[in-house]
């Protein structure tokens, strides 16, 4: 008995793996970094910390002075910087004499310390002053710190000294790495431009879905149910054409018809238009365009759903609905779609959460524009996440956009349910009562 | 309301189903459509109902012309052999169904469905649907179904095929009384003999696609045109002996039984010949006394069943009442009752 369990759970323990690591890693991973700040800035590793200007910044409402100080260059006259000097091989004399005369001077900048070391008796040449002003700079601004504490003995040389508090906000401030956080998520639902992203979605998945992927689906579905058996074949075939070209050569063949120089234009030419790319002319073009592809690819899917669920109708349900005296609108109305209602419900859910996820034909197609007008969310948080002009690849928050979209396929999921009364669907009939 | 078929065939592609049949049903009858499995009875009723369009030849129903009408506009109520109910609906939607689709108010759907389902005794079953109702009360709905909007023609395929024994007994007189209640002409599709006998005013019996005989029950069990028709009907089935006329009698393969036979007279010496005797013909009473042996024997409650060889191994089958005396291997000398015995040609054709 205890070793068939056993047994049981070693066989499984391969699927298992599988599952975790491809199915739910995936998930969990996009929890954990939409829950980041990481960025190409931050780095996916540990950072180190940096004053930077933006940190300085950042700073100078907390602690004004405190900011001003660091943000400046600092030269410092001190025993590591003379004994740099002599190490360097250069006359004696001159770091005996900043040993004796200059010892613990700050010089605020770059050029105050060289006129100091440019007056010495040795009289340094234009490169070694340089050279000997290197050892004594004790700025901090755009330094790197790999740790906290060099972070503060950085400061400490600087002449700065921190409260524990301040210590803390100022780590904070110049940290480069990345840092737990739900900014991410705050960004999200602030953001107008996150909000139009979202209207442009729920526009492009409502109006796809139900004009093409369920409508014209069922419309396809129930003509062809019509139509002699030949006829009805070739009709799907074509239909599923879109479906089975590859989907980069599909969008080209869309931007041949509708560029500068392609179909549109030159029908259009006839009527004395000038050519213009039909495609990126207009957010209503670029939408109208945006939808034909989708739709047309999506439709297929939901048409041989619906075609075979309707196959699977016993022929004798519309030959007694015929002589009942039900005309063919009729049939549909009362016999046909009542009995699609499962189908419906699935296609509906599939094909809301692929439209949700899948932006592949608007990159290809409009790559979002013209602006951001065909921008939906998938293709933003992949342009947020992956691929954007301004280089700094934001993965958190683009994983937090990702995460909103699983939660909305779910919640759209959950609503369908309960709409489409899945209880009822599933609930076996009560043969006693 | 009368159908007339005149000259009607019918076939998918270069299959012919139906070869010019004629058919007359009168107003207020009701026929039975009676044939093996396949001779196209199925075929003739989804003619007549407007399912199937006839391939040549016209449809009547009274004086109307309703060959190329399409269904929705005969006014036929259907019960198929399977039913065919909605499963999405319950019984009482689907009864409403032909009401609904001529948009018919909805009390009064309501008042009407009640009315057809008491006559049906469904009346408490009218919130389930059909996968909720057992075979007998999915037949119901469904001749609910076909009755409720007052059809002028109520066609029943094999309605009840389906269902077990008892039930079957029951719903025969059911849809018998609701046809003569209704007064609706009807046309039953069955290859059940004792239900077409037993419900029908007349029978058609149907062969490849023909009707061989129509006629009342009793004419057509007592005065079968052919071997075939004769050999239909009667449960135990009549039996059938082979042999040749020699003098006005019927010379059995082997001559050893010979019959005086009235119909026989002038006929050539040797011509083949079937003789068909039904059961309750053979063993009580008759007058020409033939001796074999028990082959078998069954009781069926009332009645006991033997089957007798001759020497040459033909059979002849008896139904008596219930006697204990005799088994299997037993010699018998039964009378046979010549008058009431069929004479066929060789090709089925009665003498
Ligand atoms: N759609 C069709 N296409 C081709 N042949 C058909 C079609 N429908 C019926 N047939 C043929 O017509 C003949 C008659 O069929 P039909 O259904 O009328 O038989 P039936 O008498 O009702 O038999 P059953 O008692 O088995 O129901 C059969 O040989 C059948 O194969
Ligand atoms: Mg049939």
């Amino acid at each position: 008995m205890r070793t068939s369990r056993t047994l049981g759970l070693v066989m499984i323990a391969p699927a298992a793996i599988m599952i975790l690591l491809f199915y739910l890693m995936p998930v969990i991973l996009t929890g954990v970094f939409s829950m980041t700040n990481m960025s190409t800035a931050t780095g996916i590793s540990g950072g180190a910390f940096q004053v930077t200007q933006g940190a300085v910044n950042r700073l100078r409402t907390e602690m004004p002075e405190i900011a001003d100080a660091i943000s400046e260059p600092r030269f410092v006259i001190d025993e590591a910087g003379i004994a740099a000097v002599e190490a360097a091989g250069l006359a004696s004399a001159i770091a005996a004499e900043l040993r004796t005369e200059h010892l613990g001077e700050v010089h605020a900048s770059r050029r105050e310390a060289e006129r100091m070391i440019k007056a010495l008796k040795e009289r340094p040449s234009t490169r070694q002053t340089k050279q000997i002003s290197d050892f004594f700079n004790r700025s901090v601004i755009n330094t790197r710190f790999e740790s906290r504490e060099a972070l503060m003995e950085g400061l400490k040389k600087l002449g700065v000294t921190l409260t524990p508090e301040q210590q803390e906000a100022m780590a904070r401030a110049t940290y480069t790495g990345w840092v737990w956080t739900t900014d991410n998520f705050r960004v999200i639902g602030n953001s107008p431009d996150m909000a139009q992203v979202f209207v442009n979605t729920a526009f492009y998945v409502a109006v796809t879905l139900l004009l093409f992927n369920v409508g014209y689906a069922l419309f396809l579905a129930v003509t062809t149910h019509y139509m002699p058996a030949t006829t009805a074949s070739i009709f799907r075939a074509i239909w599923l054409l879109p479906r089975i070209t590859p989907v980069v050569i599909y969008v080209l063949m869309w931007k041949w018809l509708t560029w500068d120089s392609g179909f549109i234009s030159m029908f259009m030419g006839q009527f004395g238009h000038p050519p213009k790319n039909y495609l990126l002319d207009s957010a209503y073009n670029a939408w109208f365009f945006v939808i034909l592809i989708n739709g047309f690819i999506g439709a297929s899917m939901g048409m041989l759903v619906f075609s075979s669920a309707i196959k699977a109708i016993p022929e004798a349900q519309f030959h007694a609905s015929e002589v009942d005296g039900a005309s063919r609108w009729q049939q549909i109305r009362y016999i046909i779609l009542p009995q699609l209602r499962w189908p419906i419900l699935f296609v509906t859910c599939y094909q809301t959460l692929s439209l949700l996820a899948s932006f592949n034909e608007i990159l290809l197609s409009t790559r979002g524009g013209p602006g951001r007008a065909t921008e939906v969310w998938s293709l933003a948080a992949y342009h947020t996440a992956l691929q954007n002009y301004t280089g700094n690849l934001e993965y958190g928050l683009g994983a937090a956009m990702a995460l909103v979209l699983v939660v909305i396929g779910v919640i759209l999921s959950l609503i369908y349910l309960r709409v489409f009364r899945y209880d009822t669907l599933i609930s076996k009939p009560l043969i006693e009562d | 309301m009368r159908i007339l078929l005149e000259k009607f065939s019918k076939s998918f592609g270069s299959t012919k189903v139906i070869e010019d049949m004629d058919l007359d049903v009168g107003s207020g009858e009701m026929l039975a459509l009676l044939g093996p499995s396949g001779c196209g009875k199925s075929t003739t009723l989804f003619s007549i109902c407007g399912i199937h369009r006839p391939t040549s030849g016209r449809i009547l129903f009274g004086n109307k012309d309703v060959t190329d009408l399409p269904s929705q506009e005969r006014n036929v109520g259907v019960v198929f052999q399977s039913y065919a109910l909605y499963p999405h609906m319950t019984a009482a939607e689907n009864i409403g169904f032909p009401l609904t689709v001529r948009r018919v108010a909805t009390a009064e759907i309501r008042k009407r469905v009640a009315e057809i389902a008491a006559l049906v005794h469904i009346d408490n079953l009218l919130d389930r649907r059909p996968s909720q109702l057992s075979g007998g009360q999915q037949q119901r709905v469904a001749l609910a179904r076909a009755l409720i909007r007052r059809p002028d023609v109520l066609l029943l395929d094999e309605p009840l095929a389906n269902l077990d024994a008892k039930l079957r007994l029951e719903m025969r007189s059911e849809i018998r009384r609701l046809q003569k209640e209704t007064g609706i002409t009807a046309i039953l599709v069955t290859h059940d003999q004792v239900e077409a006998m037993s419900m029908c005013d007349r029978i058609a019996i149907m062969k490849a696609g023909e009707i061989v005989q129509i006629a009342t029950p009793s004419e057509m069990y007592n005065d079968p045109r052919t071997a075939f028709v004769a050999g239909f009907l009667g449960n135990p089935p009549i039996s059938f002996l082979k042999g040749t006329a020699e003098q006005g009698e019927f010379v059995l393969g082997d001559g050893s039984i010979r019959l005086p036979l009235a119909a026989l007279s002038g006929m050539p010496d040797g011509t083949p010949l079937m003789l068909g005797v039904r059961p309750e013909h053979f063993g009580n009473g008759g007058d020409v006394p033939v001796t074999g042996r028990i082959s078998f024997a069954e009781t069926q409650g009332r009645e006991n069943l033997y089957d007798v060889m001759f020497a040459d191994g033909s059979v002849l089958r008896s139904i008596q009442p219930v006697r204990g005396d005799l088994k299997p291997g037993d010699d018998v000398r039964w009378n046979l009752d010549s008058k009431a015995a069929f004479v066929f040609a060789e090709d089925g054709r009665r003498l």
